[in-house]
Parts: structure tokens; C-alpha cells; sequence
């Protein structure tokens, strides 16, 4: 972390430093500042009243620099704990800009770093840790959702669950301990018993916790859709009709869009990011081969990937398959220039998926406007990282070492081919049915954004790292107890998932903690 | 004048009076109860056991005396924990405790430096470098006091609705603390704790139960003493149980029970319940463990492990004659419980002493401790440093990082007891390294800086060198998959592969192959030596890994709490604030050791939100 001097004062404007609004609000935070920002403001000193609007001027060496009101909070009884004073300037960013200079200039105050403010609050104890987090998640909400998660971490409910993750851990620990230490008084039957329902108990939890952060992609806060297929299968068409604009350029020649366009979109009150990407080709102009590169990244890690195929081109290019596998939906577009039937195409594109060793497979045709969650959104578990199968808690046998072939130790299943992944498809003439389409396909993705959320998922980077340690050490806490002989060894595997949890809890290093909170986030200007 | 009287003649005084007594200017006196032996056991007839097996290894390379008296009346000799790793393992002696009080008495009276007075005192005064010591009939002076005194302070017995006045059986009590020290703190609360009744051998059915004989392959404490060595003729102890019908009876009387009817007020530990406690505390459970042990050749009573009671006799002998294998038996001497006195062990510095009186050092169960083990650990500390201090000599403080002891003595300095203290591996952070096999390892450097030149001493330097130079030579062999060696005992490694990495494999016993390995080599190599080493070998790497885990965690239990700021704090629990309010902790790391902090607390300690 960067470790700013505290005992500057600092500035910054907390409304933002990308666009022009009526006002904007300067912040001021430190101590004992006022006599130096007194030099520029044309108010008595000794007139300034706590909490009160103050209307005056910045004057400095003769210019009126702008008319303001100007707001004192005196610490300890400030958002911070330090003293603060807010001045509403108009808000003209140039404006802002030149405030902020000649504060900086004449006072010799300091542009403050990102998070700072909050920073300070932390440090004075104005929020606690889980508080920022949750103020974090709050400022940067684009979801009555994640308003609420903020809101809920704000007054510390989350921290329950691993509170509770904390004592079953404990619990799972001290039978382990029990184990060594008073077998003779428990006996091993009871003991064997008091093992396996605390470890699955334990075993539980985790997996719980784990699955709430399998947000398959990057986070919930701002889920992507993106738009992807072959040049000049309708992307940018559909691109449009989901924007409501010609936001994209549209032409014939294949490969016009080059970088990927990006708009947001509001579904039920949900705020998605669509992208239009560059048309996947093999190609030698090397612009275009970046703005490919750039598509699959973007691809990979979105919300919901829409693939976008020509009926005239099936099968002709190849695809990679990674992009095919996670694939919601697949519209064909272009069917009214089709010539051969829907079956035709369909089969077509099964036997590109068969070809390609992938398990998915096309069912389940879109003709109208869905109910919400009717056709069954994509299940989690099947766009998401691959959860490993338990094959249930590990018995340690206690009366002789362990055998090494008991209960083999938990691997991640990897993409085995069990159950078809059935994939949505509609066929479209981006022309003619467009309002449907527009209905369909926000439908679509609103349903499994709700899907998601059943899951009550976290959002916290911290938290999902943590958790995903906590869930790594488990397993092979899991698979140490199935190989070794040395229960010894083992409670010392178990210990390191001890170690983890703290660290969720945050019993371990806050400095660690703090330094990836403030180095992750832009935390309350 | 003495240099140190020892009061109590225990295993923490017997061990108190020995380690000073090998500095040899010193005078040492031993002031003990007329009527009782030196170092008897009133309650279990074992030494030894998880956790404790390690302290007696630790006292014994220390060059104390308890694992030598264990070897030289032990009757039975388990490893336990023997499937669950060596970390674990830990040894148990079952004693001859008639023959362990009398070689104590044997050796100490051998040491012309040490006196051994058979009198009840009275009083203490002085101050350090003085003290008066009196009984009725006589005064001593001496410059330094170790005070182990167990369970004799305000002691008093219970069985049934009868109570005595008394520390053990057969004993008068002590006065209470207060008569001897004014500005002396004893814990708020009184302990507890509890013997079962003992039962005529004769009359005892020994057929239906699980017979336990004697382990031969049990190695001795003593170092100096061989490996497999046996002094006393071995027997078994027998395995039986409670049933249904046995608990009935308890639960039927519960309110002639002197701990349930409110008679005794005193707290027990939990982790060595009576089987009162067993019987109301599980109301499902009825089978329990009796384990039925050999006092000694010369008693004709045996021991019924797990059942500790003081119902009234009639009711014992009622619930004791429904177990398999125990319905025609006789008792010889009912179970009883005893309430006494503890001191609060927060007053002590490292070396056991008194901050506010120097000079006067405590030690035992007085301590608040159970168990013989812990309380010669303690006696050790207590003596070597009266003795050191005697000599100007730097303290000896044993860390946490390395022995049970220093885990032992930390806990207690460092946290007011609300129940009997007792050692389990669990209470060290540093389990894989706190070994029975690597006791040498471990307290040799404290050893080496007492500068006591005796024969343990040597035999100590000779292991630790021999120790360096195979564990070195193992890492720097190596052997190709098609070498003799390893055809010849079907071992299988994919390339060229030292020693070491492959005593480190997984499904083999380390000690076995290293010392097949060393006769291949036609090494000639102590037995304890080939154990140490393969062993240290095995765990090399888990400790690394251990270790690596525990420095996050270590490094936050150096940073400072604001004990004001604590107990004003919202988010921290009203118990846990008691607590801390008593224990004032000054460190995070002080603060994780008060029993009962919640990990919220923790939590927001270490976040810094309270």
C-alpha cells in the first residue's frame, strides 16, 4: 500500500471529474488547515459556525475565482473524524480544475489519492473494514442488488455467515484435537462419528460459500453481454437494435467494426454492458487481428455471450472452441436469405459441436417473448467454473493408518461430457422482427441474471479470493487426510485452512488486507 | 542457612530440590508433610501420556529426574497414539508407586547437599536473601523458597455428605495461603479435583476383560538408561466398561452428589470430568472407558481409571458392581473429591517467581495445574531458577516455540485459570516440532548453559554431534533405483534419489529403512539416534510448511493493544471484556492466549475497529 503522509491536508472533488454538472463539491480534509484556506476565501474566520451553508467568494491576489457555499464538519464529528470543509463550486470541470490548483498552490494542501478520504475513516474508526468494503460496493452499484449487498455489508449481516464458517472450522478442529488428545476418554466410535459430522458440516459450508462467488465471470456488479460470431453476421446490426441507436457502424464490408463498441443498457432496472466485438476471422491487417485479440478477451469474460452465426456460412470457418463452449445462445441471422430449412442448420451446427468434442448441443427454439424464467435460464453450474464433485467427507480410520485408496482424494471434475449442454437458439431476420427480438433477448438475459442471483452471490474481490483460497486449502486438507497416515501432518494441513479463514474474518494482518482493499478500489473520493 | 528450602515434597518439589542440588555450593532443604513419601501419587499410578510423555522427555534431557523414577518402577509401558503420527506419540508409564516414592526417597537421600524435613510449617517471613521459615518446633533460614504445596491449601475431601479437612487421603491440610503471605491473590474460584475408589485386586474378575499387557518395544526416558530396558516386573492393565445400568444408579443419586447438590463449589476440569459429569452432562451415553490399573506389587488395590466420584461408599461399591468383570468386588478406600486453593499464576515472572515478593517461587498444582507431569515441569523451572538466580546466573526461560514446558509455564503467567490446567499437544502452535523423539534436539542448548558437566551432559553433546553429522551425510548419498540397497528391501524410487528423500516416501516406516539402511552401511548407530533422525527427517518439510503459515500470524502477535480502548469498545462481548479487563494483555499475541476471547474480538482487534 501506499502509505500517503496522513498528516497532510488534502483536496479533491467528490462529485466526479468526468463531466459537467450544476455544482460540484470540493472536499477538504486534515487539521488545523482552516487559516490557510482562509487566504482565499472572503469570510471571516470567526464567523464560520459548524455545520452551516457559508455563501462567499474564492478571491486570490485580486480575481474572483467563484462564488461557493462552503460547509465546516468539525472532527471528530465528520465522515472522517478529521475536520472537513465541502465547498459547492459550480460545476465547470475546467472550472473545478482551477479551483483545486490554486488551493493546492496558496495552501499548500495536497491532491488527495484515491480512497483516501474513506482511508482515514478507517483509520480514525469512522467505518470498519467490512464497512468500506460495503461503502465500496455502494458508490459503484449498478443494481438496486448490489445497493443492497452494499447496504447489507455496511451494517455487517455477510460477516455472519463467516462468523459461522469460523465455528465450524472450530469445531471441525477441536474433534481433530479431541482425537489426539482424549481418545481414551471418548472412545474411537465416538469420535470416528463426532469427525464426520463436523467435517461434513464444515464441508458444507465452504461449498456454499464457494458457489456464491462462482459469478462465472468477472462480477455481477457489471454484468457484459457480448455480441460475437463471424464478420458480418449482424452484430453490429443487433448491436444497435439493443441499443436503440446507430451507435454502430453498419456496412456490407466484413471486419467494419475493428475495436469493440460498448454502451450500457438498462433491463429492469439492471445495468448490463453490451459489446459489439470485432467479427472473428483469421486475418493478416494487424489492426484487425487486435481488435480480434481484443473480442476474445472480452468474450471470455462476460455475462452472457451471445453467438451471432450467418445461415449462409455455416461451418464454413473454423471456430475455437473455447469460445463455443460457454455460449448462451446462438442466433442465426440472415434466415430470411437462407436457403435450406431450420433443421438443416441446426444439424449443421450440432455436428460443428460434435466435431469439436463439445458437449453442448442446440435445443429449445425461441419463437416469441418468454415468460420471465420460464425456459429455464442456463443453469450456474454449467456456464461456471466446473465444481468438483465430493465424494463426501474423508474418514480418517483411527485404529490403523490410513489406507491410501479410501475415499481418493477430492479432484475437480473436469469437463467430461455427462449431460448435453442444451443451448437456446432463435432464428432471425434482423430486419423484419426486430421488436421481438429486442423483448426476447433482454428476457433472456434478465432470467439469468435472476438465476444469479438465487445464488445470494458475493461480490467482494476480497472475499471471493479468500474464499477460493479457503475452498483450495479445504480440498487438499481433504486430500492430505485420504493419503497420509499422520494425523499429525493432517491437523497441520488443517490448520493452513485455519489460517485462511482467519484471513476471511480478517483476524490475520489487517496491513495485507488494507493494502489489497485500497490497492483494488477507488474508494469514496 | 540453606540457599533454597523446597516446601512440598511432590514431583514439583522432589524435581525443585534435585536440579538445584547439582550445583553443588548450594544447600538445599526438602520441608515435607510427616507421614507421606516423597514424589507419591495419590491419584493415577502413571507417568506419562499425551502431551505429558513429551514434558517428562523434555525434563529428562534438562537432566531431571522423573522420567528416571518412571523407568525404575514402571509396571506397564504403552505408546499412545501410536497410529496417529510421531508428532502424537507420546510414551506412558504405568508406575509401581509404592517403588517410584521409594526410589525418589532413595536418590534424593543420596545427595549430601539436600536436606529432607518431615514437618508441617507454620509461617513464613523475611525477606529476599532471608527468609524464616517455622513449624511448631523449629526455625530455618534460607535465602530462596519454592513453594509447592498442591492441594494442601485449604484443602477438604469429600465423599458423600462427609467432608474433611485434608489434601489427600490420610493428611492434614495446610493452612490457607493467607496465613503464610499477606498481598497474595488466590483465584477467585477453587478447584476441584477427584479420585475413583480403590478396588481389592482379589476380588476382581479379570477374565471378561480386554487384557493390556506391557509393550516391550516402549523405549525408556532416561536416556542414559537402555533403550528396551525393564527394573520391575511387568503387568497388564485391563479394559472394561460402564453400561446402562451403572449410569442409573449415578443419575438415580444425583443429589447425594457433594459436586450437584452444591456441597462443593469448587470448579473441575472439563477435560478430566468426573464420572458424575459423565453421567449427567451426556444423558445418552452410557458406555465409558474403566481402565483397571496396577497400583503396585506391594498393594493389593487396583485403580479404576475414568470413574473419579465422590457419591457416598454405599453408592460407589452399588454402581462399581454392575460392570462387567467388577460385581463381586470389595472396596478398599472410597473415591473422594478435593476443593483447595490456587494462587493466581498471573503474579509469576517466567521462572515462576513472585513479582511482588522475589525470592519466593511457586510451582505444581498450587499453580492451578493437574497432573504430575506438569507439576515437575514446573518444579524444575522453579529450583533451576531459584538456583541460577542463587548464582547470579542468567535466568533460564524455555520458549513456547520449543518444549511443552515453556508452552506450560507461558499459559499460566500469562492468563488467570478458571479450571485446572492440564498439557495437551493441542495447546502448542508448534506441534510437528515439540517431539518425544527430538526432547534432545530441543532443550539441549538450555541444558549446555546451566554448564553442569555430568554424564548426561556428555552422552547429550556426542547424540547432538552424531545427530548433524548422519542428518548432513543422509541428504549428500545417493542412490541409484537398481542399487543394492534398495533391491535387497524392495524399494522402489523412479531416479537417483538421496537418503533422505527416501526416508521422506510415503507407505514406508523412516526408522525401519534408516536402520537397515545403516547396518547396510555398517553404521553403528544409537537407537534413539536412528529414531531422532528419521523422524526429523520425515517432518522437515511440513514443519517448512507449517512454519511459513504460522509467520503471517506471528508477526501480528507482536503488535500492541490499547487494553482502555478495548473495554470501551461496542463490538467486543461483555465476556471476553472481563476477561480482559483481568488478564490486561499488552500484545495481540497475549491477547489470542486468554481462554474464551471470541474470534470476533480477535477479528476486530486485528482489524483495528473496536
Amino acid at each position: 500500500m501506499n502509505i500517503y503522509d496522513s498528516r497532510d491536508t488534502i483536496i479533491a472533488c467528490s462529485t466526479g471529474l468526468t463531466s459537467n454538472t450544476a455544482i460540484g463539491i470540493l472536499r477538504i480534509s486534515g487539521s488545523n488547515f482552516l487559516e490557510d484556506l482562509f487566504k482565499i476565501v472572503d469570510l471571516d474566520l470567526t464567523k464560520l459556525k459548524k455545520r452551516y451553508a457559508h455563501f462567499c467568494r474564492i478571491v486570490y491576489d485580486g480575481i474572483l475565482y467563484d462564488e461557493v457555499v462552503l460547509t465546516y464538519f468539525k472532527g471528530p464529528h465528520s465522515y472522517n473524524g478529521e475536520d472537513i470543509i465541502e465547498i459547492a463550486v459550480h460545476g465547470n470541470q475546467i472550472n473545478i480544475d482551477r479551483i483545486i490548483n490554486l488551493i493546492c498552490n496558496v495552501c499548500n494542501f495536497r491532491k488527495a489519492n484515491p480512497g483516501e478520504f474513506t482511508q482515514r475513516a478507517l483509520k480514525n474508526k469512522k467505518l470498519n473494514f467490512a464497512q468500506v468494503e460495503g461503502l465500496d460496493l455502494l458508490l459503484n452499484a449498478n443494481s438496486i442488488f448490489s445497493l443492497e449487498q452494499g447496504f447489507s455489508l455496511l451494517s455487517g449481516s455477510l460477516k455472519k455467515d463467516f462468523q459461522a464458517l469460523y465455528d465450524l472450522y472450530i469445531k471441525h478442529r477441536s474433534t481433530l484435537e479431541m482425537g489426539f488428545d482424549f481418545l481414551d476418554d471418548i472412545g474411537e466410535e465416538q469420535f470416528n462419528a463426532l469427525f464426520k459430522t463436523s467435517l461434513s458440516e464444515l464441508d458444507n459450508h465452504i461449498r456454499k460459500l464457494y458457489k456464491r462467488c462462482l459469478n462465472m465471470s468477472g462480477s455481477l456488479i457489471q454484468p457484459d453481454i457480448a455480441l460475437f460470431g463471424k464478420p458480418n453476421a449482424g452484430k453490429s446490426s443487433l448491436f444497435n437494435l439493443l441499443v436503440g441507436d446507430d451507435r454502430a457502424i453498419v456496412s456490407e464490408v466484413a471486419g467494419t467494426t475493428r475495436d469493440f463498441l460498448s454502451e450500457k443498457i438498462k433491463i429492469n432496472g439492471q445495468v448490463f454492458n453490451i459489446f459489439d466485438t470485432a467479427g472473428l476471422r483469421t486475418t493478416s491487417d494487424s489492426i484487425e487481428k487486435m481488435g480480434i485479440n481484443k473480442a476474445i478477451e472480452k468474450i471470455e469474460f462476460s455475462f452472457f455471450k451471445i453467438l451471432l452465426v450467418d445461415c449462409n456460412l455455416i461451418g464454413v470457418d473454423e471456430f475455437d472452441q473455447k469460445h463455443l463452449n460457454n455460449i448462451d445462445l446462438v442466433i442465426f441471422s440472415h434466415f430470411d436469405k437462407g436457403k435450406e430449412s431450420k433443421s438443416f442448420y441446426i444439424d449443421s451446427f450440432n455436428f460443428l459441436f460434435k466435431s469439436m468434442d463439445s458437449n453442448s448441443i442446440l435445443n429449445n427454439e425461441i419463437t416469441g417473448p418468454i415468460e420471465p424464467k420460464s425456459t429455464g435460464p442456463i443453469e450456474p453450474k454449467n456456464t461456471g467454473p466446473i465444481e468438483p464433485k465430493s465424494t463426501g467427507p474423508i474418514e480418517p480410520k483411527n485404529t490403523g493408518p490410513i489406507e491410501p485408496k479410501s475415499a481418493g482424494p477430492i479432484e475437480p471434475k473436469s469437463a467430461g461430457p455427462i449431460e448435453p449442454r442444451e443451448i437456446s437458439y432463435i432464428f432471425a431476420d434482423l430486419l423484419s422482427n426486430s421488436n421481438d427480438l429486442d423483448v426476447i433477448l433482454k428476457g433472456l438475459v434478465f432470467n439469468k441474471f435472476n438465476k444469479f442471483l438465487d445464488f445470494d452471490p458475493i461480490l467482494i474481490e476480497r472475499h471471493k479470493d479468500n474464499i477460493n483460497k479457503i475452498y483450495l486449502s479445504f480440498l487438499q486438507y481433504q486430500s492430505c487426510a485420504s493419503k497420509v497416515e499422520d494425523m499429525a501432518i493432517i491437523s497441520s494441513e488443517l490448520n493452513i485452512v485455519g489460517h485462511c479463514i482467519s484471513e476471511l474474518i480478517g483476524i490475520v494482518s489487517p496491513d495485507d488486507v488494507l493494502n489489497n482493499l485500497f490497492s483494488n478500489f477507488c474508494i469514496g473520493k | 542457612m540453606y540457599d533454597l528450602i523446597v516446601v512440598g515434597g511432590g514431583h514439583a518439589g522432589v524435581e525443585a530440590a534435585h536440579i538445584a542440588s547439582q550445583f553443588s555450593n548450594l544447600k538445599i532443604a526438602i520441608i515435607t508433610m510427616p507421614n507421606v513419601g516423597l514424589a507419591s501419587a495419590p491419584c493415577n499410578p502413571s507417568i506419562g501420556g499425551v502431551g505429558k510423555g513429551q514434558v517428562v522427555r523434555e525434563l529428562d534431557a534438562l537432566g531431571g529426574l522423573t522420567g528416571k523414577l518412571a523407568d525404575l518402577s514402571g509396571i506397564q509401558f504403552r505408546t499412545l497414539n501410536e497410529s496417529k503420527g510421531y508428532a502424537v506419540q507420546s510414551t506412558r508409564i504405568q508406575i509401581d508407586k509404592v517403588l517410584y516414592s521409594e526410589n525418589a526417597e532413595n536418590i534424593i537421600s543420596k545427595i549430601s547437599n539436600i536436606d529432607v524435613i518431615k514437618e508441617k510449617i507454620e509461617a513464613i517471613s523475611g525477606i529476599d536473601g532471608n527468609f524464616l521459615i517455622s513449624s511448631k518446633s523449629s526455625t530455618w533460614n534460607t535465602k530462596k523458597v519454592v513453594f509447592t504445596v498442591g492441594t494442601f491449601l485449604g484443602g477438604k475431601m469429600h465423599t458423600g455428605s462427609n467432608t474433611t479437612v485434608g489434601g489427600r487421603d490420610g493428611c492434614e491440610s495446610s493452612s490457607s495461603l493467607a496465613d503464610f503471605f499477606k498481598n497474595i491473590n488466590t483465584v477467585s474460584a477453587r478447584f476441584k479435583t477427584g479420585t475413583p475408589a480403590r478396588i481389592d485386586k482379589k476380588t476382581i474378575d479379570y477374565k471378561v476383560m480386554e487384557e493390556q499387557p506391557s509393550d516391550s518395544s516402549v523405549e525408556t526416558f532416561h536416556v542414559l538408561h537402555g533403550t528396551m530396558d525393564r527394573f520391575v516386573e511387568q503387568k497388564s492393565c485391563y479394559l472394561t466398561y460402564t453400561n446402562s445400568e451403572t449410569m442409573k444408579i449415578i443419575r438415580d443419586n444425583k443429589e447425594k452428589s457433594p459436586m450437584f447438590n452444591g456441597q462443593i463449589q469448587g470448579v473441575g476440569a472439563r477435560y478430566c470430568p468426573s464420572i458424575e459429569d459423565k453421567a449427567y452432562r451426556y444423558p445418552d451415553k452410557d458406555v465409558h472407558h474403566i481402565f483397571i490399573e496396577p497400583e503396585s506389587h506391594n498393594l493389593n488395590t487396583m485403580y479404576p481409571s475414568g470413574i473419579s466420584t465422590s457419591l457416598p461408599e454405599d453408592v460407589q461399591l452399588q454402581m462399581l458392581k454392575t460392570v462387567s468383570g467388577l460385581e463381586e468386588i470389595d472396596i478398599l478406600q472410597p473415591g473422594y473429591a478435593v476443593e483447595y486453593d490456587v494462587i493466581d499464576t498471573t503474579q509469576l515472572t517466567k521462572c515462576l517467581e513472585l513479582k511482588t515478593m522475589p525470592g519466593i517461587y511457586f510451582a505444581g498444582q498450587v499453580n492451578g495445574t493437574s497432573g504430575y507431569e506438569e507439576a515437575a515441569g514446573q518444579g524444575y523451572i522453579a529450583g533451576v531458577n531459584a538456583a541460577l538466580a542463587l548464582l547470579n546466573k542468567s535466568p533460564l526461560i524455555l520458549s513456547r516455540k520449543n518444549s511443552y514446558i515453556g508452552v506450560m509455564i507461558e499459559d499460566l503467567v500469562s492468563n488467570v485459570r478458571d479450571e485446572p490446567y492440564r498439557l495437551f499437544t493441542a495447546r502448542s502452535e508448534n506441534r510437528l516440532y515439540i517431539r518425544e523423539d527430538n526432547s534432545i534436539q530441543r532443550m539441549w542448548s538450555y541444558r549446555t548453559k546451566l554448564g553442569l558437566d555430568k554424564e548426561i551432559d556428555k552422552y547429550e553433546n556426542d547424540f547432538i554431534l552424531m545427530f548433524d553429522i548422519y542428518s548432513a551425510l543422509l541428504k549428500e548419498v545417493y542412490v541409484h533405483p537398481t542399487d543394492n540397497f534398495l533391491t535387497i528391501h524392495n524399494l522402489k524410487v523412479p531416479r537417483r534419489t538421496s537418503i533422505a528423500d527416501i526416508l521422506k516416501m510415503a507407505n514406508i516406516n523412516p526408522i525401519d529403512v534408516l536402520k537397515k539402511y545403516f547396518i547396510y552401511s555398517g553404521i553403528n548407530a544409537d537407537k534413539r539416534l536412528i529414531r531422532t533422525i528419521a523422524i526429523s527427517n520425515k517432518y522437515e518439510g511440513y514443519i517448512a510448511k507449517s512454519d511459513e503459515h504460522n509467520k503471517k500470524i506471528n508477526k501480528l502477535d507482536g503488535i500492541k493493544v490499547n487494553v482502555e480502548k478495548l473495554l470501551s469498545s461496542e463490538n467486543i462481548s461483555f465476556e471476553c471484556k472481563q476477561r480482559i479487563e483481568r488478564i490486561k494483555p499488552e500484545t495481540f499475541g497475549q491477547l489470542k492466549l486468554i481462554e474464551g476471547i471470541r474470534p470476533a474480538t480477535l477479528a476486530a482487534v486485528a482489524g483495528d475497529n473496536y
